[in-house]
């Protein structure tokens, strides 16, 4: 399910969100990064169909987001995580699915509930089916949250910041979940991790400021920083130009990796970026501090 | 701990007193007062009337609905608490539940009083505009201070505390259907704590300010030995006995919340 | 069935309490009247009080609730069944508990020679039906326009106190009398009170049909702290 964007506007009073969003998604797993505020959550909540753009034309499998036929046809096809999911808590987790899954218009018992059955193994819920949500932990909540989204085989999955504040054990089971159910659909997934997508997509956009500022491969992320990365060894302070990316305590010195146009100190050399570095050079391009 | 109650009043009242919704239910309760009240309005008091009577009329005739708003705005206060994750928060401090419930309480009828003596004294304003009379700002404090603010005082501790134990709604539906029961139910009709002590529409000190009988202070009924004749020291005791009911509540509020947290 | 059950529990345990809440409240209050000496036509009009008055106002600060909290706001309307649909189920429930409870409380006062309302069936469904419809429509289009509890529930505390209040100009007003909620218990069945009950509830079907139609944009359920 493909979804075409041009001059998505979205304005809440006086403050713009979206600022004139252009963008392509094919199918298949799609990240999209963007630092806290950039307008991601806006634009997850416009292709879900809970917020209606200001201005600009949204498709989504041929269907137009600012009509209400438009988004009924989308929200048929839709699984959908947002950022905050609220959870009823005295619901147990087989009730929870079974709820949503009715409202998903699944009113065949047997299949809702063989399929409910099935999502629940999936996200290794199995065993806690039939306890109350209320006391569920972080993680658990988030895999009851793709459990839901999943219901009724969606074309399009959106995912808003789903593995924010998870440890790391649970961070990367719910990666490889979201990287498993890609198969034969689009999941497009938000967050301000970069490893995240790093780990999960081939193909990414990055939001600042209410705009797209890259959209291709995530290798092109990375080439941004290409011969404006650089590593110090230092025993005095970091270097004040450029954007300190890691710093290591050694024994020679504090290893510093550095983002800079320019060469940070004399002492320092060019480095092969990460992406996170690329991200960084991306956003001191799109956002000048 | 003086510090930390002081701390905490002062940001409820922060918090409170920027709610849109306060000043929306404020205005749009002093406008439909003022406008709505009929031939035998404060409005129509003949000239030379005392600026007691006038101010004492007026605040009666706000304490009988702005009260309805603040009950309405504070209801769900503590229990917001709980929803956005604020109570554990605040349970890990070391401020005591009692300091935290006692800053809160203040901090609310502070905010829910700004309204409430603005309204008065703009109202005062309106009245000095045709009767010149300049201790009509005067009495408009003094109305405030005895006839609208120990009502204040009185349902901002039951709608913190009460939503703890029946939920939010209900208690709104429990508590618009007490406050015509219990303030403007005519006693001789059924029986009601209108026309008591405990009145917190503040029936007993406006008939003090207005020199005679305001509503129906006094007026014979259930629960007679709650029913002196209007005066000074009756107004005085309603309002003590306004504030010594108001402490009850409170004083549950922090096992309540001890328990919601724990839970 | 199992989607209305699940709805059921949506609405809350305090909203479907409401309106048990205020019938028992009318029945102590009528027990301490007759306890306290009250004359049986005074008794009578508290139990004819309590569904003509406490009962639509439970409705309507129920119905508040309803449309104002929900935990999983955004995923709803996010899903293809459409959240006013859901929302009314909800509000069904309200309703339904509220009617239920008045029929069977008018029939016991029936069945005791309580009852001072009208005598037909359709008629005595009236006494409750049309309060309950213009109150609670009243408090759905108040919540769905201003996007807050406290506002919607003032209005509704309001209007239904200024109406007790004012009962008596209220009444006696040409303009007025047709929008005058408790016009059986504090009139009788008197001239124009066929008009006043169909009034009443053509304002609540406008108000809900209104609310409906607003409801079609969805972000006019999310409040300023979801926005």
């Amino acid at each position: 399910m493909d979804i075409m964007i041009s001059g998505l506007r979205r304005r809440f009073g006086r403050v713009e969100a979206l600022r004139g969003v252009d963008l392509e998604v094919p199918g298949g797993m799609f990240g999209l990064l963007g630092t806290n505020g950039a307008g991601k959550t806006t634009l997850m909540r416009i292709l879900a169909g809970v917020l209606s753009p200001t201005g600009g034309r949204v498709l989504v499998g041929g269907h137009d987001l600012t009509t209400r036929a438009g988004r009924l046809a989308v929200q048929r096809r839709l699984g959908y995580l947002p950022q905050d999911l609220g959870l009823y808590p005295d619901l147990t987790t087989q009730e929870f699915l079974d709820y949503i899954g009715l409202l998903k218009g699944l009113d065949d018992d047997t299949a809702r509930r063989r399929q409910i059955g099935e999502l629940l193994d999936m996200v290794g819920l199995a065993d806690v089916a039939g306890r109350r949500l209320k006391g569920f932990s972080g993680g658990m909540r988030r895999r009851v949250g793709i459990a839901q989204a999943l219901l009724g085989d969606p074309a399009l999955v959106v995912v808003d910041e789903p593995t924010a504040g998870l440890d790391p054990e649970e961070r990367i089971r719910f990666r490889t979940l979201l990287a498993g159910i890609a198969g034969h659909r689009t999941v497009l997934l938000s967050t301000h991790i970069v490893e995240d997508v790093a780990q999960t997509c081939q193909e990414a956009a990055v939001m600042a400021a209410g705009r797209v500022v890259f959209t291709g491969p995530v290798t092109g992320i990375i080439d941004r920083a290409q011969g404006a990365t650089w590593e110090v060894v230092t025993q005095g302070p970091p270097p004040a130009t450029g954007v300190v990316v890691s710093a290591v305590g050694r024994p020679g010195g504090t290893h510093y990796r550095v983002v800079s146009p320019t060469r940070p100190d004399p002492a320092a050399v060019p480095v092969q970026p990460s992406l996170e570095e690329g991200y960084v050079a991306l956003m001191r391009e799109a956002v000048p501090s | 701990m003086r510090s930390r109650f002081a701390a905490v009043c002062r940001y409820e009242f922060r918090m409170q007193v920027r709610k849109r919704s306060l000043w929306v239910s404020t205005v749009g309760l002093a406008v439909l007062i003022a406008v709505a009240q009929g031939d035998r309005g404060p409005r129509h008091l003949p000239a030379g009337t005392s600026a007691a009577e006038v101010m004492g009329s007026w605040a009666l005739l706000f304490s009988m609905l702005l009260p309805i708003g603040f009950g309405m705005v504070l209801a769900d206060r503590l229990v917001r608490d709980h929803r956005i994750g604020a109570a554990s928060l605040l349970a890990s401090l070391p401020t005591r539940p009692g300091a935290l419930v006692a800053g809160k309480y203040a901090g609310s009828v502070a905010a829910t009083a700004v309204p409430g003596l603005l309204v008065l004294l703009v109202t005062a304003a309106g009245e000095f505009a045709h009767r010149g009379d300049l201790t009509l700002f005067g009495w408009a404090v003094a109305a405030f201070a005895v006839v609208l603010l120990p009502g204040l005082a009185f349902v901002a501790a039951f709608a913190l505390v009460c939503p703890l134990v029946v939920s939010a709604p209900l208690f709104r539906v429990l508590f618009a259907g007490y406050w015509f029961w219990g303030n403007m139910l005519g006693p001789a009709y059924l029986p009601s704590l209108t026309g008591t002590l405990l009145t917190p529409i503040g029936d007993y000190p406006a008939s003090w300010l207005m020199g005679e009988k305001a509503l129906y202070a006094g007026d014979s009924g259930w629960l007679s030995f709650l029913r002196p004749e209007p005066g000074g020291g009756a107004a005085l005791l309603s309002v003590v006995l306004l504030a010594v009911l108001a402490s009850l509540p409170l004083a549950f509020a922090g096992p309540l919340i001890a328990r919601r947290t724990s839970s | 069935m199992s989607l209305w059950r699940y709805e059921a529990r949506r609405a809350g345990w305090p909203a479907c309490l409401a309106a048990p809440a205020s019938l028992l409240a009318a029945l102590a209050l009528a027990a301490a009247s007759a306890g306290f000496g009250a004359s049986p036509p005074s008794v009578h009009g508290v139990l004819l009080s309590g569904v003509e008055a406490l009962v639509p106002l439970a409705a309507a600060m129920a119905a508040v609730t309803v449309v104002s909290v929900d935990r999983c706001r955004e995923l709803q309307l996010a899903l293809p069944a459409g959240y006013s649909v859901t929302l009314g189920r909800r509000l069904g429930v309200v309703a339904g508990i509220g009617a239920a409870l008045s029929v069977l409380f008018s029939a016991a006062l029936r069945l005791t020679g309580s009852w001072t309302g009208p005598e037909s069936a359709l008629a005595s469904a009236l006494v409750w039906a049309s309060p309950l419809l213009g109150l609670t429509g009243l408090a759905l289009l108040v919540a769905v326009l201003g996007r807050s509890v406290v506002l919607a529930t003032t209005t509704v505390a309001v209007v239904w106190l200024c109406q007790q209040l004012f009962a008596s100009a209220l009444a006696a007003g040409v303009w007025s009398r047709p929008f005058f909620l408790f016009m059986t218990s504090r009139v009788g069945v008197a001239d124009g009170w066929g008009t006043n009950r169909a009034v009443l509830a053509a304002c609540g079907v406008l108000f809900i049909t209104t609310a409906l139609l607003l409801l079609r944009r969805p972000e006019r359920l999310l409040t300023e702290e979801e926005v």
